[in-house]
C-alpha cells in the first residue's frame, strides 16, 4: 500500500477530534439542563442527588451521542450501492480496540460509582439514609444516638389510604406534614397494613414503610414552601390518592402552628379514599373488589388537598 | 463435555420427532436437577433469613424439636444411598437379581423414612399455620418428603421395567437417573436436618 | 461424505398441524409466535386503556380497581404470555436449524411446554371473570397487598394469577432443559462451541439464567400462595413473617429475567448486522463470551430493585457497583456491532432498520439503567415513571423491535414466502416514532416525581402524559401494517428461495421452508467460523454442491 500524504491522513484525526470536542460541549450543556428537569431543591439531600444526576446526564449524553454518531455516519456513508452485491472487506476484529472499549466504559462507570458512593456517604452523614435498621436495633425501638439528636421527632403512620403525622412533644396530630426550615427532623415510619412508600420529590427522598418494623429516617428541609408527599409503593385501590401536603415554614411559624394545632379539637383527617369509597358503595356496579379504606384518622389539623404546591 | 468435538454426528439414522434420545435424557435430567436444587436453596435461605430475624421464632408452648427419631430417619436415608449404589454395581456386574433385591431394599428404606416422617408430623403440637416456624417447618419437610415419595415411585417404575426383556439394550439411563435423583434427595435431607434439627438455638 | 441430495419438494403438510400436538420444533416455533402475538394484542389493548385513563389527571375512564387490575394484567401478559413465548418460538425455529440438528433433544417435552402456554394463558384471562376481578397488585405481587384477598374466596384473581405464573415457570423450565441439552449435545459435526452462531450462545446464556432463576421465583410464589389460601404467615408480619423476603425471591429471578429477554435479542442483532453490512461479526469471541459475563453479573444485582425497601448501606453500594459493571460486557457487544457496521456495505432492509432502531433505543435505555443503578438517583426516581420509561425503552424499543427484525429476517426461511418491504418499512417508521413519543415523556414525568401505578395524578403532570398517550395510540396503529404484512405474505407472498438475503449459516443451506427433519441424515460438516462475509471461505464441506442442489430444486418447483 502506498502511503498517502501526511496532510490527508491527518484529516480524519482532526475531524474526529473536533467531533469529540463538540460532543463534550453538548454533554456539558445537557448536564446543565438536567437540573431543570427536576423539582425545586427543598432539602439538604437534593443538591447532592441533583449533582450526581447532572454528572450522569453528562456522561450518558456523551456515550449516547458517541454511539449514535457512528450509527448515523455508517447509515449515511457506508451504504451499499443499489446493484452492489459484493461483500465488504472482512475485518474480523481487533484486540487493541477490544481492550480500549472494554476499558473506557469500565473507567466511566467506576467514576460514576465512586461519585455515587460519596454521595451515599454524605447523605448518610446528613441523616437521610443511615439509620435504617430493621429488627430490634436501638433505633428501631425509637432511640437515637444522643450526639445527633434532631430537634424534632415525628411519627408517620401509613394506612390504606391516608397519612397521619404525630408530633408527640407537642401533642399534635395532623394529616398535613409541617416542618421547620433548616431544622433536622427524625421520622419514625410505621405502617398499619401493607407496604407504603414515603416519598417527597422536592426532598429527593423516598423510603418504604414496612409493616412490622419501625424505620427511622432523617432529613433536613431547606426551602420554605408547600410540597407533595406521595405514596410510592403500590398499596391497593386508592394508592394514587394516598397523598399529603408537606409545609415547610420558618421556625417561628412552625412553633406557632404547633401551638395553634394543639388547641384545635380532633376531627376526621383528610382522606380521599374514604370519601370516594362512600360514593362508590352506593353504585350497583362499581368495579372489582377492594379492601375498604381504614377509617380516617382523628387529627387536630386535616389540611387540604386543593392548595397549589411548589413540587 | 467436549468442546471441539461434535457429540452427535453418529447415529442420526433413526426417525426423528418420535423417539426421544436416550443418550440425551441423562444430560437433560442433570440439568433439571441443578435447576431443582435452586428451589431448595431458596427455601433454605428463606428459612435462615426468617429465623435469624424473627423476634419470636418458636410458637408459644413449643420448646423445640425432638431430634432422636429424625436422626434415626437420617441414618435410614443415608444408608439407602449406599444400597442404591450397591444395586447399580451389581447390575453393572450382570447380576440382575442382586440388583433387584438391593433396589427393593432401597425402596423399603425410603418408605420407612416416609413412615417416620408421618409419625413425627402426627405427634407435633404445632401446625402449618402456627407462625413462620410452623410454616417453614412443614414446607421444608413436606417438600422434601414429596421428593422422597417421587423417588420411591420412580424406583417402583424401574423395578417393574427391569422385568421387561431387552429393557437395558438401549442403555440404562432410567436407573442412572433414578439413582442420581435419590442421592440428590439424600443430600438435601442432610442439609435440611442440620438446618432444622441441629441448628435449634435462636 | 457425499454431497447432499434433497427429496424433490415434499407434499405440502396440512395447515391443521399448527392446531395439533405436533413435535416438530419448526411447527412449535410458529405456534409459539402466533399465540404470543395473540396475547400481545390483548396486552396492547390493556395498554391502550391505561394510556386512555392517563390522558387526563382524574381517574375517570375506569374505576380505580379496574385500573389496578388492568395494569397488573398488562405487565403479566406482556412478560409471561408475549415476550417469553415469542422468544421461545425463535429458539425453536433457530436453534435446531442453526446447529444442524433434526429437532430438539426432547421433542415431546417441547410440545408439552408449548401447550402449557395457552393453558395458563387461558387461566390468566379467566381471572378477569372471577368474582372480584383479576389480580391487582402489580406484576410483582408484593405482599401484604397481594394476600389481602378482599372477597375472601378460595378462588380469587390473585390465586389464578399465581397458578398461571407457576405453570409458566414449569413450561419455561421444560423449555430451558430442552434448549440447553440440544445446544450442548446436538451440534453438527465440526461445529465446536466457538463455531456456533452467536444466537445460540445467547440462547444458551439466557436459558441458563432461566434454570438458575426460575426455581427461586417458584419457591417464593408457592409460599405466597400458601399465605393467600392456607393462612400461613411466611410474609405476614402479624405471624412473624417478613414481606421483604418475598421481594428477594421475586427479584432474584425477575432481574435475570430481563436478561433472558434481551440476550436472545443481542443474538438477533449479532446475526443480522453482519448479513446486512456484508462483513463478519466484529470480535466474535468477545461477543460470545460477553453473554456469559452478563449471566454471571446478572445473578448478583437483584437488590437494585429494592433500594428504597430499607436495605443496609453496604448492600446498596455493593449492588450498585455490580449493576453498573454490566455496562462493560454490554458495551463490548454494542461496540462490536458498531465495528461490524463500520465500513460495511449496508442494506437498509426492514430487518436491518429494526435492528438499527432497536440499537438506538437500547443504548438510551442502558444509560437510564445506569442512572437507576446509582442509589441516590434511584431513591428519587424508583417507582416513578422514570423506571417505566427505562424498561419500555428496553423492552419495547429494543427487545420487541429485535423480535420484529428476527421475524422479517427469518420469515422467508420458515414460511417459504417473502414479506412485503413497503409495509415492513411503514411498520418500522410508525413503531420507531410511536415508541419514542410514547416512552420518552415518561422520563421527565418520573424526574418530576410522578409515581407509577397511579390511576390519577396531579395536574402538573398532564402535558407529558398527553404526549405519551398520543405516542401509545400511534404504537397501537403501528401494529396494523405488521399484521397485514404477515397475513398477506403468508397467504400469497412471493415464493422465497433458500437464501434470499444471501446470508451465511446452516439454516440458509436448507430449503425454504425446511423439511421436517431439517438435514436428516445429511448434516453437513462445519469447517469455518460463522459470519465469513467477504472471506470467501465456505462454511461447510461441499457447500457448493449443496447450494447447487438447492437452486436446482427451486428451479424445478
Ligand atoms: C430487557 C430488559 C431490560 C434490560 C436489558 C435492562 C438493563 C438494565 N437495567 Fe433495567 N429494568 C427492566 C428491564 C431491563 N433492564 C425492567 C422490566 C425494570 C422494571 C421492572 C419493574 O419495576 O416492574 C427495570 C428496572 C431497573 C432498575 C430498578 C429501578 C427501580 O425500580 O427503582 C434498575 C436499577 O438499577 C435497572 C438498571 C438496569 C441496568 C444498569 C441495565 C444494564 O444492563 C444496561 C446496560 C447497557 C448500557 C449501559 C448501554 C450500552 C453500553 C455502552 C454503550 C457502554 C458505555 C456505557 C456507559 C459508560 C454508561 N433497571
Ligand atoms: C413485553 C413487555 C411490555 C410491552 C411490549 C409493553 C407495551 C406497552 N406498555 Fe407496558 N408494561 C410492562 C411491560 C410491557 N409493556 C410491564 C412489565 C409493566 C409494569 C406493570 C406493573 O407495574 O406491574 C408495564 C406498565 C405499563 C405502564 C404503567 C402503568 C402504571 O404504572 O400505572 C404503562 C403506561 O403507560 C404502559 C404502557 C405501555 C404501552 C403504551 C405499550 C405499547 O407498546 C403497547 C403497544 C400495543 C400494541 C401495538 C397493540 C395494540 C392493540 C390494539 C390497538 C387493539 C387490538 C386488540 C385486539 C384485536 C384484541 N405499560
Ligand atoms: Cu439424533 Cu440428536
Ligand atoms: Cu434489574
Amino acid at each position: 500500500m502506498t502511503s498517502s500524504p501526511p496532510r490527508l491522513r491527518a484529516l480524519p484525526l482532526i475531524g474526529v477530534t473536533l467531533w469529540v470536542g463538540l460532543l463534550v460541549l453538548a454533554s456539558v450543556w445537557m448536564s446543565r439542563q438536567a437540573y431543570r428537569w427536576l423539582p425545586v431543591q427543598a432539602s439538604t439531600a437534593a443538591p447532592l442527588v441533583d449533582g450526581l444526576f447532572s454528572f450522569e446526564t453528562g456522561v450518558g449524553t456523551f456515550v449516547f451521542l458517541g454511539v449514535i454518531s457512528v450509527m448515523v455516519w455508517v447509515v449515511l456513508m457506508h451504504r451499499a450501492d443499489k446493484y452492489d452485491e459484493t461483500d465488504a472487506e472482512p475485518i474480523e476484529g481487533n484486540t487493541r480496540l477490544e481492550v480500549v472499549w472494554t476499558a473506557i466504559p469500565l473507567v466511566l462507570v467506576m467514576a460514576i460509582a465512586a461519585y455515587a458512593i460519596r454521595v451515599n456517604t454524605s447523605l448518610g452523614v446528613l441523616g437521610p439514609m443511615e439509620h435504617i435498621h430493621l429488627h430490634n436495633s436501638v433505633e428501631a425501638q425509637g432511640g437515637y444516638p444522643g450526639d445527633r439528636l434532631p430537634a424534632e421527632g415525628i411519627e408517620v403512620i401509613a394506612r390504606q389510604w391516608s397519612w397521619e403525622f404525630r408530633y408527640p412533644d407537642a401533642g399534635v396530630s395532623s394529616t398535613e406534614l409541617h416542618l421547620a426550615v433548616d431544622q433536622p427532623v427524625t421520622f419514625r415510619l410505621v405502617s398499619e397494613d401493607v407496604i407504603h412508600g414515603f416519598y417527597i420529590p422536592a426532598f429527593r427522598l423516598k423510603q418504604d414503610v414496612i409493616p412490622g418494623t419501625a424505620i427511622n429516617f432523617n432529613l433536613t428541609p431547606t426551602r420554605e414552601g408547600r410540597y407533595r408527599l406521595r405514596d410510592s409503593q403500590f398499596s391497593g385501590t386508592w394508592f394514587a390518592a394516598n397523598q399529603a401536603d408537606v409545609v415547610v415554614e420558618s421556625r417561628d411559624a412552625h412553633s406557632a402552628w404547633l401551638k395553634q394545632a394543639a388547641a384545635q379539637p380532633l376531627q376526621p383527617g383528610l382522606n380521599v379514599a374514604a370519601a370516594e369509597y362512600a360514593v362508590r358503595s352506593k353504585k350497583s356496579k362499581a368495579g372489582w373488589a377492594t379492601v375498604p379504606p381504614a377509617p380516617p384518622p382523628q387529627v387536630n389539623v386535616p389540611g387540604s388537598d386543593r392548595l397549589l404546591h411548589d413540587a | 463435555m467436549t468442546t471441539a468435538l461434535p457429540s452427535s454426528p453418529q447415529g442420526h439414522g433413526h426417525a426423528h420427532g418420535e423417539a426421544e434420545h436416550e443418550n440425551h435424557s441423562l444430560t437433560g435430567f442433570i440439568i433439571f436437577l441443578c435447576s431443582e436444587s435452586v428451589i431448595f436453596l431458596a427455601f433454605f435461605s428463606g428459612f435462615a433469613l426468617l429465623k435469624t430475624s424473627a423476634i419470636n421464632w418458636l410458637p408459644a408452648g413449643v420448646e423445640g424439636l425432638e431430634w432422636r427419631m429424625p436422626l434415626l430417619n437420617t441414618v435410614v436415608l443415608v444408608s439407602s444411598s449406599g444400597t442404591i449404589w450397591l444395586a447399580e454395581i451389581l447390575k453393572a456386574r450382570g447380576s440382575l437379581w442382586g440388583f433387584r433385591v438391593l433396589w427393593l431394599l432401597t425402596m423399603a428404606l425410603g418408605a420407612y423414612f416416609l413412615y417416620g416422617q408421618a409419625v413425627e408430623w402426627s405427634g407435633l403440637s404445632f401446625g402449618f399455620t402456627s407462625g413462620v416456624f410452623g410454616g417453614t417447618f412443614y414446607l421444608l419437610t413436606g417438600f422434601h418428603g414429596l421428593h422422597v415419595a417421587t423417588g420411591v415411585l420412580l424406583m417402583t417404575l424401574m423395578l417393574i421395567k427391569s422385568f421387561i426383556p431387552g429393557n437395558y439394550d438401549r442403555g440404562e439411563q432410567g436407573v442412572q437417573a433414578t439413582s442420581l435423583f435419590w442421592h440428590f434427595v439424600d443430600v438435601i435431607w442432610i442439609i435440611l436436618f442440620v438446618l432444622i434439627y441441629v441448628w435449634q438455638r435462636h | 461424505m457425499t454431497s447432499a441430495t434433497f427429496p424433490a419438494s415434499e407434499p405440502q403438510p396440512s395447515w391443521t398441524r399448527y392446531f395439533s400436538f405436533n413435535t416438530d420444533a419448526k411447527v412449535i416455533g410458529i405456534q409459539y409466535i402466533v399465540v404470543s402475538f395473540f396475547f400481545f394484542l390483548i396486552g396492547g389493548l390493556l395498554a391502550m386503556i391505561i394510556r386512555g385513563e392517563l390522558i387526563t389527571p382524574e381517574a375517570d375512564l375506569v374505576d380505580r380497581t379496574v385500573y389496578n387490575g388492568i395494569y397488573t394484567m398488562h405487565g403479566t401478559i406482556m412478560l409471561f404470555l408475549f415476550i417469553f413465548p415469542v422468544l421461545n418460538g425463535l429458539n425453536n425455529l433457530l436453534i435446531p436449524t442453526m446447529i444442524g440438528a433434526p429437532d430438539m433433544a426432547f421433542p415431546r417435552l417441547n410440545a408439552v411446554a408449548f401447550w402449557l402456554v395457552p393453558i395458563f394463558g387461558g387461566l390468566l384471562i379467566a381471572s378477569f371473570f372471577v368474582p372480584g376481578g383479576p389480580a391487582y397488585s402489580g406484576w410483582w405481587s408484593y405482599p401484604p397487598v397481594s394476600i389481602q384477598n378482599p372477597l375472601g374466596h378460595l378462588v380469587s384473581g390473585q390465586g389464578l394469577w399465581l397458578t398461571a405464573v407457576a405453570l409458566s415457570g414449569v413450561s419455561s423450565i421444560m423449555g430451558a432443559v430442552n434448549f440447553v441439552t440440544t445446544i450442548i449435545r446436538m451440534r453438527a459435526p465440526g461445529m465446536g462451541l466457538f463455531r456456533m452462531p452467536v444466537f445460540c450462545w445467547t440462547a444458551l446464556a439466557a436459558q441458563s439464567l432461566q434454570l438458575i432463576g426460575l426455581p427461586a421465583l417458584t419457591g417464593g410464589a408457592v409460599m405466597l400462595l400458601f399465605d393467600l389460601v392456607a393462612g400461613t404467615s411466611f410474609y405476614r408480619p402479624e405471624g412473624g413473617g417478613d414481606p421483604v423476603l418475598y421481594q428477594h425471591f421475586f427479584w432474584f429471578y425477575s432481574h435475570p429475567a430481563v436478561y433472558v429477554i434481551i440476550l436472545p435479542v443481542f443474538g438477533v442483532f449479532s446475526e443480522l448486522f453482519p448479513v446486512y453490512s456484508r462483513k463478519p461479526l466484529f470480535g466474535y469471541v468477545y461477543v460470545a463470551l460477553a453473554s456469559f459475563i452478563i449471566v454471571g453479573l446478572g445473578l448478583v444485582v437483584w437488590v437494585h430493585h429494592m433500594f428504597p425497601s430499607g436495605v443496609a448501606q453496604w448492600m446498596r453500594n455493593l449492588f450498585m457497583v455490580t449493576t453498573m459493571l454490566i455496562a462493560v460486557p454490554t458495551g463490548v457487544k454494542v461496540f462490536a456491532w458498531l465495528g461490524t457496521l463500520w465500513r460495511g456495505k449496508l442494506r437498509l432492509t426492514t430487518p436491518m432498520l429494526f435492528c438499527l432502531g432497536g440499537l438506538f433505543n437500547f443504548v438510551f435505555a442502558g444509560i437510564t439503567g445506569i442512572m437507576l443503578a446509582t442509589v441516590p438517583v434511584d431513591i428519587h426516581v424508583s417507582n416513578t415513571y422514570f423506571v417505566v420509561g427505562h424498561f419500555h425503552y428496553v423492552i419495547y424499543g429494543a427487545a420487541v423491535m429485535g423480535v420484529f427484525a428476527a421475524i422479517y429476517h427469518w420469515f422467508p426461511k420458515f414460511i417459504g414466502r417473502m414479506p412485503y418491504e413497503g409495509l415492513g418499512k411503514l411498520h418500522f417508521l410508525l413503531t420507531f416514532v410511536g415508541a419514542n413519543l410514547n416512552f420518552l415523556p415518561m422520563h421527565p414525568l418520573g424526574l418530576m416525581g410522578m409515581p407509577r401505578r397511579v390511576s390519577s395524578y396531579d395536574p402538573e403532570f398532564a402535558f407529558w402524559n398527553v404526549m405519551a398517550s398520543l405516542g401509545a395510540f400511534l404504537l397501537g396503529v403501528s401494529i396494523i401494517p405488521f399484521l397485514l404484512n404477515m397475513v398477506s405474505s403468508w397467504v400469497r407472498g412471493p415464493k422465497a428461495t433458500h437464501n434470499p438475503w444471501n446470508a451465511i449459516g446452516l439454516e440458509w443451506l436448507l430449503p425454504s421452508p425446511p423439511p421436517e427433519d431439517n438435514f436428516g441424515e445429511h448434516v453437513p460438516t462445519v469447517i469455518s467460523r460463522p459470519y465469513g462475509y467477504g472471506t470467501g471461505e465456505p462454511l461447510v464441506e461441499n457447500q457448493e454442491a449443496i447450494e447447487r442442489a438447492l437452486t436446482l430444486q427451486e428451479a424445478r418447483a
